[in-house]
Formats: structure tokens, sequence, C-alpha cells
């Protein structure tokens, strides 16, 4: 028995999961659902069906270059059945999935690492656009009887001056995280050059 | 699931390209019976396409050809389902499906009549008894000559 890739979505397929298609050049298509054998029949490429893991991979969303694959791994090769050999090899793939997901979380963290900044920087820039929306925020409807326009003019070129000075302080964090992530191109986070993860840890 | 009017691909080398199932050779008021036919189930069926026979070769050496019989559109035949469309469930849980409906055809013994087979077929063909003693079931020769058994 062997646990299978689905072909189109690259979960597992357990024994007695799923259909396998034989085209007829005797190529074999494994599937671990009907949603992914249908999507399949409708000839979607599973590189750009956003769910699957061939798009994720494809489009850096998760790590791609690691030695932890280097473990899962179709192997075509009988092995004499050793007790030993059994205890060792579970104890080293409960080692690789916390060494793997350790490293998918740095790998995440990175990622996401210039959201913040990015984001008050797009907050910052919207102010900037719609200051005519901007309400202070006392204005209840008591309040709004009674001040007076000037006021109000008062209060947004309040709002608009501090979103100045956000956007500009988001400007200059998403620079220094930039160009900290080029001059970091040897990060161990950062797998798009290829051999960057190596097999030591921490 | 091959019934009456179910079209086959042929994939060995007697010139039959298409052909038609006319009746399935099965005991249809068994119980748990279908009464169509799946992998390794025998047919009868009709030729609806064939290769054509060149003029010249007939003439010339009628003996030497590979087939005595060449089959000829209209021809009425005994098949094997070798591949079907239809999900076929095996023992072990998997579930196995393929590109179309293949025969290949047979002559009144209950043997291949070609000599080749092109494609892969099922290996539920395994599971059918009876013919030669070690060939492997009764379609042993068809396993043997299919490039690959899926």
């Amino acid at each position: 028995m062997r646990i299978e890739k689905c072909y189109f979505c690259s979960t597992n397929v357990y024994p007695g999961h799923g259909t396998m298609f034989v085209r007829n050049d005797a190529k074999c298509f494994r599937f671990c659902s009907s949603k992914c054998h249908k999507n399949f029949k409708m000839k979607r490429n599973p590189r750009k069906v956003r769910w699957t893991k061939a798009f994720r991979r494809a489009n850096g969303k998760e790590m791609v270059v690691d030695s932890v694959f280097e473990f899962e791994k179709r192997r075509n090769v009988p092995v004499r059945y050793d007790r030993e050999l059994v205890a060792t090899t579970l104890k080293a793939m409960e080692r690789v999935a916390e060494i793997r997901s350790k490293r998918e979380k740095a790998f995440w963290k990175n990622r996401m690492s210039g959201n913040a900044a990015k984001n008050a920087r797009d907050a910052a820039l919207s102010i900037e656009k719609h200051i005519e929306l901007v309400q202070p925020r006392s204005s209840t409807k008591s309040s709004l009887s009674t001040s007076t326009i000037e006021e109000k003019e008062k209060i947004r070129e309040k709002i608009k001056v501090r979103a100045a000075g956000k956007k500009a302080m988001a400007l200059q964090q998403l620079k220094s995280a930039n160009q900290s992530k080029r001059s970091n191109k040897q990060s161990r986070l950062i797998p798009a050059e290829g051999g960057g993860m190596g097999m030591s840890l921490d | 699931m091959i019934g009456l009017k179910g079209v086959l691909n042929v994939i060995d080398n007697t010139g039959a390209l298409r052909v038609e199932c006319i009746n399935v050779l099965k005991v249809k008021t068994r119980l748990k019976s279908t009464g169509t036919a799946t992998v390794g189930d025998e047919i009868v069926c009709v030729v609806n396409k064939a290769r054509p026979i060149p003029a010249n070769e007939v003439i010339k050496n009628p003996s030497s050809s590979t087939n005595i019989q060449k089959i000829r559109k209209g021809d009425v035949r005994r098949a094997v389902v070798v591949r079907v469309k239809k999900t076929v469930q095996r023992p072990d849980g998997s579930v196995v499906r393929f590109d179309d409906n293949a025969a290949v055809l047979l002559n009144n013994k209950g043997e291949m009549l070609g000599t080749r087979i092109v494609g892969p077929v099922a290996a539920e063909l395994r599971k059918s008894k009876g013919g030669a003693a070690g060939a492997g079931g009764r379609w042993g020769k068809i396993l043997m000559l299919a490039p690959k058994v899926v």
C-alpha cells in the first residue's frame, strides 16, 4: 500500500480513497476526491487554480526549496523489514515534521513582514484622497449643528497633516524593509535563489 | 458497462477499428448479474469500421498474410472487453477509470484473433479463470501482449 499524491491538489490519497484515471497512453492520474477529478475533467490547470498546492508553490505562497522535502519522496527500492529501522524512522518523521512546521512558520512570517507598513501607507493614502469624507470624531448630531464650517475645516486640516505624517513614516518603513530584504539575500528564509535553506537548524 | 449497441474501440491488429456490441455473453437472469459487460467479459459484436484491405494484397499472397481471415465491416465476431470508461472498484478499495471502452477480437474458440495489442489493458483480466494452465487465466495471452497492464 502506498499513500499517493493527488494529481490536482497534491494532498495525500490514502488507500481506498479517490479514483484513478488511466489515460490511453497508460499514464495514471490519481485524484483525492470527485472535486479534483471534476476539475481535471474540465481541463483546468492546477497551477492556475488558487486552492491547489501547485498554485501556491508556483506563486511563492509556500516553501519550495528546502531539505525537509527530501525525506518525503517516492522510493522504488524495497527495504527488508527491520524493527529498529522502523522505530528510528518513526522518530525521525516526528522530528522532520517539527522542523518543517518551524521553517514554514518562519517562511510565512517573512512573507507577511512588509504588510503592516503597506497597510498603514494605504490607509494614509486613502485618507489623503478622500479627506472630504472624514468627519471629526465629536461630530454627533447635536454638535454637528453647532460646529461651524470653519471649525470642521480646521479639524480636517489636522487629520490631513497627521495622515501625511503617517504616510511618510510608512513609506520610510517600506523602503528600509526592502533594503534589508535586498541586503539579506543570503537569508535562509528566502527560498527564491535556491539552496538558501541549508540543513542546519536554528 | 457495455450493453446492446455499446460501441468499443478495437486495440489489436486484426484490422477492425470500431465494433458495436450485439450481445453480452452472460446469464442475465442470475441473481446479482447486471447483464452489462465490464472488463474481462465476453461479448458478441459487429464490426462497424475496419481498416481497408488493399486489393493487391489479397490477389498477390492471400496465404502469407498474418491474419488468414481479414476483418471486414459487417463481420460478426466475439470479443473481450479490456478497458471500460465506467469506474471499476477493485478488491483493495481503489477505483479505476479508463479513457475509453476497448475490446480485443476473438475467434469462436475464444482465442485472440490478432497478434499484437496497443495501449493499456485493465488488470481485471487476471481474475477470469480457465484457459491453458499457467497462462494467467483465460486472458493470459492478452495480458502478455499488452504493453501495460494497469
